[in-house]
């Protein structure tokens, strides 16, 4: 028997080595095989084709007829499981964001290369750079000579690099990267949980709570993500959680209004105002802040309609009371600094102080009381964990699930998703217990996915119009920076969003006429090459054919940029146009323009070889003047694309 | 009330001539002439200015007799004695003076005009500028989840869908205050509102035809009701000659970046192209450090900011009755200067009011005598008037709009009685 059995179980061991051997070596495969869904888009009566542009209009920045090829070639279902897991390899975008060398820094690396100016200013003062009261004009101009060498010396860098740095790499992320899944949901949950570039004490910490909270989080389990966000230092400091304290004792603070009473009768001043210093700072210290309380509700997992009441706000303010900031060196946290630095880590944990990485559970500001959230009774005294509770309990309530489905078919599927579809993905959110790729499956197979009610129904953000006629154009992006300034006259400044429920996701927020001439002004301005730092060559995007005529190039490049969609109506309306010299420069004034860059003096050696190539390139009767005419013309076409009703739709 | 819509129905806009951009000039003059008038019912505007960076209430507008804020500030105290250094501090009423810097302002304090609001500020004590800023935009001080401005609403209550330029805001980002659905505008210089071809302005034309063709097929009803509002406004701006505009009655606007967003601001009134909400910035007014006094970085700044809405109310002339004009600030700054020849964040500030319904030539609000009791925290001036009952009142009586349960949910309050 023995025998038999360890044979048996040798046999097994040995079948799922091979198993994951296999599983391990042929990795597609196994995708294969996991997939368990299918998507219903031919119900819809869409070819293989258009569902492939659909799913690219949903799940990445933009589509190319490259891309579109790929997904039907890998077959849809299974570029979505590639898509969700997110490990495609990525040199070509690494190699880019090569250039930028803050984008791996800690927080508290940030904080040291990139200190804020209120630390500067106090690390200078502490080093004796400058005087303690530097008032006089005489002494002003000796303290900025002063701190600019303290500065040089210091090597420290000024903050706004590292934003310049950040948004850059969102820009390269959505053009370039392989796994654009990946970045369009970063982008979602960000928004979900947005935190602002505007509020300056939490800016330093946004490039980490991207990279480090959302992004590895962006596909898993919405608990996880929830914990991680509320634990970031952006989050704490953005929404205030960083100094909410308990409520500052009553008969402490009685004692204190009667000692002021007695003073202000004495009239000493110079006591009243000490006294009153003090009473301001306990309050400032010992307050109750129900901020973040209020969102994470609201904003972040119940929706406002989520039923819970003001004592529910503020109560879990009161359980999320200490949940604070790590202090950083020369930085945010001095009052805490003093009360940690007391105690090492085994006597802070037995004080019931958690430390993990940035995040600090500050005991000592703890609300010890018993509290009681949405019905549940969190026994007092727990600390830490009570906070975990609450999390817990609100990532996974049936309202989250409701809200959080809703807002996810809101982005991928239509402005106003149909009920039938929230309630699907709800009932996946509860089952699967808020794993974010289950809930997407179950969105992308469902019916209403793939109804006809909701293919190009989406306006694109400014960053999503952006970043899909690079994409399209398969521009080569130098300075990205360039685009986020066109992004912010089109009305999306990204990651500069003040209020914390993120930028709207509805069409009619992003249409309005400043913003909708600006995108005119854009696709003009990006097709004639005139972006700073972002290069297209439409003759290249169309394999160095070039197109015969304006109702060509109209015809190829809006297959190009919007494949497997219907332009029929878009062509026609412009044919008119098309065919009279409208797209034309007037014949007379070009002549007269090219005329003079023919002028001898002007042309260099090098131009006297390009003309001849030229001329040797140009069949049929083309000239240098019809070759320059011809990309103006193309350019124009493309900038009338990207401009147009079309474009701003996927 | 005459739509834009029924307007356009009626051939008007043919005025701004059948091609694009291409306005020819004797038209243009005619437009200009006849001040293209009646394009929409004469509304009634208001203008914001936000002061960003909290100004320091107690040096615009000090009380000038003050022991208690004499002793200090022994740096930043101004007098209202002749025979000082600096200029005297000019004496409102007795208690209030003027910093000297704001003398252009005088007359309209004095012809009634002018009201400022004295102890104004939030009923939220944040001292961060973000969430200050962020409260008095939005409007509700303990609500951070608003997503729309307090302006923008505003524009939503006054409900005229015509004109694309009705809320427009002088800068390059749409502030906190314009967040929202109804349809606003933010540009910094209105000479961009337009279609640019740098690269090939002969086609400009034929490319502008082309986008309003395709926008004018749109299938959604969205983009082809925008697409026509943008050409449209880029047709009415189109004769709009920012760099030789000429300011009516000798007004002089300040080479700064508010003088130049007033005097668009001016621009876009006189067009009367259904502007309704106006809106600038003044920046620099958190003053830590070397604060000074007349000619210091608050009184360079107070200098501008005076000028500038001088110029600007100069500047419309007659059209003053259509208008009012407020500015905001986050919150004030401490009585005492700090040991950096400045102040620090503090509560209470001050609000300026001009407009020919305004009860003027008054400084509103309840400002105690300075003492350490009365100090708000022991330290700052107290907020005695939320600002809401300031906004509400002037967007009541000034704009015809009384539904604080939109402009301001959840406030209920007294106004204050800025407004006649």
């Amino acid at each position: 028997m023995i025998p038999a059995m360890l044979r048996f179980s040798k046999f097994v061991a040995a079948t799922i080595i091979f198993i994951s051997l296999f599983a391990f070596v042929k990795d597609p495969a196994r995708i294969q095989n996991d997939i368990t869904f299918k998507f219903p888009y031919k119900e819809a009566g869409l070819t293989e084709r258009q569902a492939a542009a659909h799913l690219l209009n949903r799940f990445s920045f933009g589509p190319t007829p490259q891309l579109v090829d790929e997904v039907v070639k890998t077959g849809l279902e299974k570029w979505f499981m590639q898509q969700l897991d997110g490990k495609i390899p990525d040199e070509a975008l690494q190699k880019r964001l090569s250039a930028y060398d803050a984008l791996n820094l800690s927080n508290t690396e940030a904080n040291k290369l990139f200190p804020r100016p209120i630390d500067v200013l106090r690390m200078a003062r502490e080093d004796g750079v400058i005087p303690k009261d530097s008032a006089t004009d005489e002494e002003r101009k000796l303290y900025k000579k002063e701190l600019a060498a303290y500065v040089k010396e210091k090597n420290f860098r000024r903050q706004p690099e590292l934003y310049r740095q950040f948004i850059a790499a969102k820009i390269l992320r959505a053009t370039y990267s392989n796994n654009q899944l990946q970045e369009v949901m970063t982008d979602f949950w960000f928004n979900h949980f947005n935190v602002s570039l505007t509020k300056r004490d939490c800016a330093m910490f946004i490039p980490a709570f991207e990279r480090d909270v959302i992004r590895p989080n962006a596909t898993g389990k919405f608990e996880e993500l929830l914990i991680a966000t509320a634990k970031s230092p952006a989050m704490l400091m953005y929404l205030d959680n960083f100094n909410s304290a308990a409520t500052a004792d009553e008969t402490n603070d009685e004692r204190m209004k009667r000692r002021l009473q007695k003073l202000s009768e004495s009239m000493d001043d110079s006591a009243k105002a000490q006294m009153m210093q003090r009473l301001q700072q306990r309050r400032k210290n010992q307050g109750l802040n129900e901020n973040y309380a209020r969102e994470v509700m609201e904003l972040h997992t119940l929706g406002v309609d989520g039923g819970y009441s003001q004592s529910d706000v503020t109560n879990a303010a009161k359980i999320l009371t200490g949940w604070t900031i790590y202090p950083f060196e020369n930085s945010v946290g001095k009052g805490i600094r003093n009360v940690i630095e007391k105690m090492d880590e085994t006597q802070l944990k037995n004080n019931g102080f958690i430390h993990e990485g940035d995040f600090l559970f500050a005991m000592n500001r703890h609300d010890k009381a018993e509290k009681t959230v949405l019905g549940k009774k969190f026994v007092a005294g727990a600390g830490y964990e009570e906070g975990i509770a609450l999390l817990k309990m609100l990532a996974h309530h049936p309202s989250t699930a409701m809200f959080i489905s809703k807002k996810l078919a809101a982005r991928f599927v239509t402005d106003e998703p149909p009920v039938t579809l929230v309630q699907k993905m709800a009932k996946t959110f509860t089952e699967k217990e808020g794993d974010i790729r289950q809930v997407l499956i179950t969105m992308v197979s469902s019916k209403e996915f793939w109804d006809k009610s909701a293919m190009r129904e989406k306006t694109k953000s400014p960053f999503e119009l952006v970043i899909s006629t690079v994409r399209a154009l398969n521009a080569d992006v130098q300075q990205p920076y360039q685009l986020f300034n066109w992004m912010d006259k089109m009305g999306q400044k990204i990651y500069y969003f003040q209020a914390p429920t993120g930028f709207p996701d509805r069409a009619q927020y992003w249409i309005n006429t400043g913003a909708l001439l600006n995108r005119m002004n854009f696709g003009l301005a990006i097709a004639a090459n005139q972006v700073r730092g972002v290069k297209t060559n439409l003759l290249d995007l169309n394999n160095h054919h070039e197109p015969e005529s304006a109702g060509d190039a109209l015809v190829t490049y809006g297959k190009i940029m919007m494949p497997e969609r219907d332009l029929t109506a878009t062509i026609k309306r412009l044919s008119p146009m098309l065919t009279q010299p409208l797209l034309k420069p007037d014949v007379g004034n070009a002549a007269g323009k090219t005329g003079s860059i023919k002028e001898p003096k002007q042309i260099s050696d090098e131009s006297l070889v390009e003309d001849a190539m030229k001329e040797n390139e140009g069949n049929n009767n083309e000239n240098m003047q019809g070759g320059a005419d011809k990309t103006n013309m193309m350019a124009q076409v493309v900038g009338i694309i990207i401009g147009s009703p079309e474009f701003q739709r996927r | 009330m005459t739509s834009r819509r029924a307007f356009i129905k009626s051939g008007g806009l043919a005025l701004f001539g059948i091609g694009f951009g291409g306005v020819p000039a004797f038209v243009a003059k005619a437009a200009a002439v006849k001040k293209m008038s009646r394009l929409y019912k004469k509304n009634k505007i208001l203008v914001c200015i936000f002061q960003r960076g909290a100004m320091d209430g107690l040096m615009a507008v000090p009380l000038f007799n003050d022991a208690y804020l004499k002793s200090a500030r022994p740096s930043l105290f101004m007098s209202a004695a002749k025979d000082t250094k600096t200029a005297p501090v000019i004496d409102l009423d007795g208690t209030f003076g003027l910093h000297p810097n704001m003398k252009s302002l005088e007359p309209l304090f004095r012809s009634k005009q002018l009201a400022i609001v004295h102890g104004v500020g939030s009923p939220n004590n944040t001292r961060s500028h973000f969430d200050a800023q962020d409260y008095m935009e939005s409007g509700t001080p303990f609500t951070k989840s608003t997503d729309t401005g307090w302006l923008n609403r505003a524009s939503g209550l006054l409900g005229h869908d015509g004109s694309p330029f009705r809320a427009v805001s002088l800068t390059n980002s749409m502030p906190r205050s314009f967040y929202g659905y109804n349809p606003s505008i933010a540009i910094s210089n209105l000479q961009d509102f337009a279609l640019q071809m740098k690269s090939n302005p002969l086609a400009a034309n034929a490319t502008a035809k082309s986008f309003e063709d395709l926008y004018d097929q749109a299938s959604s009803g969205l983009l082809k009701q925008t697409g026509k509002e943008t050409f449209d406004a880029v047709k009415m701006l189109d004769n709009l000659d920012t760099k030789n505009y000429t300011p009516a009655n000798g007004a002089e606007y300040p080479a700064s970046p508010l003088g130049n967003a007033l005097k668009q601001i001016a621009q876009l009134i006189k067009l009367d192209i259904g502007l309704e909400i106006g809106f600038a910035e003044s920046g620099g007014w958190d003053t830590h450090y070397n604060q000074g006094t007349e000619n210091g970085t608050f009184g360079r700044n107070i200098l501008d900011f005076s000028n500038s809405i001088a110029a600007f109310w100069t500047d419309l002339g007659s059209l003053q009755d259509d208008v009012t004009l407020m500015t905001m600030t986050e919150f004030g700054r401490t009585v005492k200067q700090n040991g950096s020849g400045g102040t620090d964040h503090g509560r209470g500030s001050c609000g300026f009011i001009l407009g020919n319904d305004v009860s003027g030539g008054k400084v509103h609000g309840i400002v105690h005598p300075l003492a350490i009791e009365n100090l708000e925290d022991g330290r700052d001036l107290a907020v005695t008037t939320d600002f809401r009952a300031v906004f509400s009142e002037v967007a009541d009586r000034h704009l015809n709009i009384n539904n604080d349960a939109v402009l301001f949910p959840g406030w209920e309050g007294k106004k204050p009685g800025v407004m006649r």
